[in-house]
């Protein structure tokens, strides 16, 4: 037992569950091949769906994110934008309903780009339209919902960002006052105040070493 | 294990150095509630399409089976699909489009949580672990492919060059095993992230393995940056988020499987679509498409019932005999489904008519000669009291694009198996 965890790196219970695994796959690949013309683009599609995905979708998401919501794009912008930390951090209101938006796209591209329209109107006897504007329609409606919620969490933390001083009487610290202000208990859901350096809610986790992490691009 | 030209502490540069994961919000515990959240929500889906191959009757004849010569052992055709109650396909297909669409901003989520594995070095430590990553290929290439085949699917983009029945079918026989072996391995990491978050979490170790079966992976990195940028969104508002897109595409699921007034929650959904008026519920095929004209479904228009002898019957002699009207639903694959009110013959006494009495399956062939031009019934569906012949609907005469002269309306079968523009019955005796 122990030579076999030594020699096969786990339990021998992990190895037969992996071997039932491969039995299932291989009969379902013996099952595509009851269409012998449709095995190759299968299995194209297939492995095209792993390596889109996790080479190019989401290198291609984080980047997009990277640029409008990181450390390089902040400091691109730093030079024409007040300096709104001390109060809400607006990243959450615009990164949430850009994903939302961004999923909508993602899934429902074929009805919004009308790829299938023409099969549509065979099927149907109606034609396909709109799709676009709807989901523009959609993004407008997430995005004004987001920017509600930043005007009520403004609200609540006293006053609009980039003021003169926040109204007396609020927790918030003055500007110009170095260091991140008192944060209070976020709870959850709650967008973090300004996230510089890491304080994120208790719920994250903290760099191990307790330095404060370097504020350069990955 | 050793692989010779790889050095286990001089990983290449870029993503295969720990450094390069950045992000404060990975980490054991998020991969783990996203874990969570398809461990229950994916066999939803898995046992609802199982379920859908069922609802097809397979193994009724050739062309309820699609092509599929069912010899193998994953061609499950357990038992006779059930006429009660009469929105069952409604609901088992409607639940596994709608799941599937809410679980797949969580599935993305959960690969977006794990990536860093990928890139992980050395590539292989064991032989233990080089088989999880196959495994893992087969995971998440089956869970991509499922759920694009099926996202295409829906919305009328028929753009990959295979059969879609078949390549989903087996596609989520590939994924379904890869699935169990996943969560046999990785049950016990689960569990121990979820229950040990903050101490775990905090000083950024891996969760130890636990349960019977032990991941090859204790003494992998963890999931969580060891250099995490700062944060600029909580873990939980990262959570919201996956949950906020679920509901958005719930919704589109929901709504054309309900139908009616939710139909309009499905605004980016292009099935099941309605014209107004009472003849103006969903068509999923159109005579033009079928090929379906003038003479065919005219005056000599006649539907001939074969049993133990030949009856030949215009719409007029059908609409003689005993009429019954129900509420039923037609419910379709691709997750939308419309209830209206339908009048016609009983199937069982135009069985009769043609001398087959008892029970009896009924092999029904419609002027299109597409895929669906022939399906069968089982004998459940014949011997059901609203499985009709049916000539009118929402008190009105069939349109052509809703089978006129007359097409089968049966409880909870899937929406292809109502085929329309019948030609032919063909009513076989079998011991029940």
């Amino acid at each position: 037992m122990t030579r076999f965890r030594a020699l096969y790196g786990a339990g021998p219970l992990n190895l037969l569950a992996l071997l039932a695994s491969f039995a299932i796959a291989g009969a379902a690949v013996v099952g595509w091949f009851q269409r012998p013309r449709d095995v190759v683009s299968v299995l194209v599609w297939f492995a095209a769906a792993i390596v889109l995905h996790d080479l190019v979708l989401l290198p291609l998401y984080s980047l997009l994110d990277r640029i409008a919501f990181g450390v390089a794009g902040k400091r691109l912008r730093g030079a024409r934008r007040p300096d709104v930390s001390g109060l809400v951090n607006p990243t959450p209101y615009l990164r949430i309903p850009a994903i939302l938006s961004g999923l909508l796209l993602a899934v429902f591209f074929p009805v919004i780009g009308g790829f299938g329209a023409q099969t549509e109107l065979s099927a149907s006897g109606i034609p396909e339209s709109g799709y676009l504007a709807r989901w523009l329609l959609a993004t407008g409606v997430i995005f004004a919902a987001s920017a509600i919620a930043y005007a009520l969490a403004i609200a609540r933390a006293g006053g609009p960002p980039a003021t003169a001083g926040p109204p007396p009487g609020t927790a918030g610290p003055p500007p110009g006052t170095a260091g991140p202000p008192a944060t209070p208990d976020p709870g959850p859901d709650q967008v973090l105040v300004d996230p510089r350096p890491a304080a994120p809610d208790q719920d994250q986790a903290a760099p191990s070493d307790g330095a404060a992490p370097t504020p350069t691009p990955d | 294990m050793r692989l010779p030209g790889v050095s286990a502490s001089k990983p290449p540069p870029g993503p295969f150095r720990e450094g390069f994961w950045r992000s404060p919000l990975r980490g054991p515990w998020l991969t783990a509630v996203l874990g969570l959240v398809l461990l229950i929500g994916l066999p939803i889906v898995i046992v609802t399409g199982l379920l859908s191959n069922d609802a097809y009757q397979p193994g009724l004849s050739t062309s309820n089976a699609l092509g599929r010569d069912l010899g193998g052992p994953l061609d499950l055709y357990l038992f006779g699909w059930p006429t009660s109650p009469s929105w069952l396909y409604a609901l088992t297909q409607g639940l596994h489009v709608t799941i599937g669409l809410a679980l797949f901003p969580v599935v993305l989520a959960k690969l977006w949580s794990v990536i860093p594995r990928l890139f992980e070095w050395p590539p292989v430590r064991s032989p233990a672990h080089a088989l999880e990553r196959l495994s893992l290929a087969l995971l998440v290439g089956g869970a991509l492919f499922e759920f694009v085949t099926g996202i295409l699917n829906i919305q009328y983009w028929y753009a990959f060059p295979f059969f879609f029945t078949q390549a989903h079918y087996y596609g989520a026989w590939v994924f379904t095993g890869a699935f169990l072996a996943h969560v046999a391995i990785k049950f016990g990491t689960m569990r121990t992230s979820l229950r040990t978050r903050r101490d775990v979490m905090a000083v950024g170790v891996a969760a130890p393995g636990g349960g019977a079966i032990t991941s090859s992976g204790q003494d992998a990195p963890s999931l969580a940056a060891t250099s995490p940028a700062p944060a600029s969104m909580s873990r939980r508002a990262l959570l919201g988020t996956v949950a906020a897109g679920s509901v958005l595409l719930a919704l589109q699921g929901a709504g054309q499987s309900l139908g009616g007034p939710f139909r309009a929650l499905a605004f980016l959904l292009p099935r099941g679509r309605t014209r107004p008026g009472p003849l103006g519920f969903p068509v999923n095929k159109t005579a033009l498409a079928a090929g379906i004209s003038g003479p065919s479904v005219g005056r000599a228009w006649r539907v001939v019932l074969v049993g133990q002898r030949s009856v030949s019957l215009s719409r007029e002699q059908l609409l003689a005999l005993p009429q019954h009207t129900y509420d039923l639903p037609i419910a379709c694959v691709e997750g939308w489904s419309t209830t209206q009110r339908w009048s016609g013959v009983r199937l069982r006494d135009l069985a009769s008519l043609c001398g087959v009495h008892g029970a009896a399956t009924v092999t029904t062939m419609s002027l299109d000669p597409g895929t669906f031009g022939r399906a069968s019934l089982g004998h459940e569906q014949v011997a059901a009291d609203s499985s009709l012949l049916a000539l009118r609907v929402n008190g009105l005469d069939l349109s052509l694009d809703h089978g006129f002269p007359a097409r089968i309306i049966s409880p909870a079968v899937p929406g292809v198996h109502c085929t329309k523009w019948v030609t032919n019955m063909t009513f076989r005796a079998v011991a029940e």
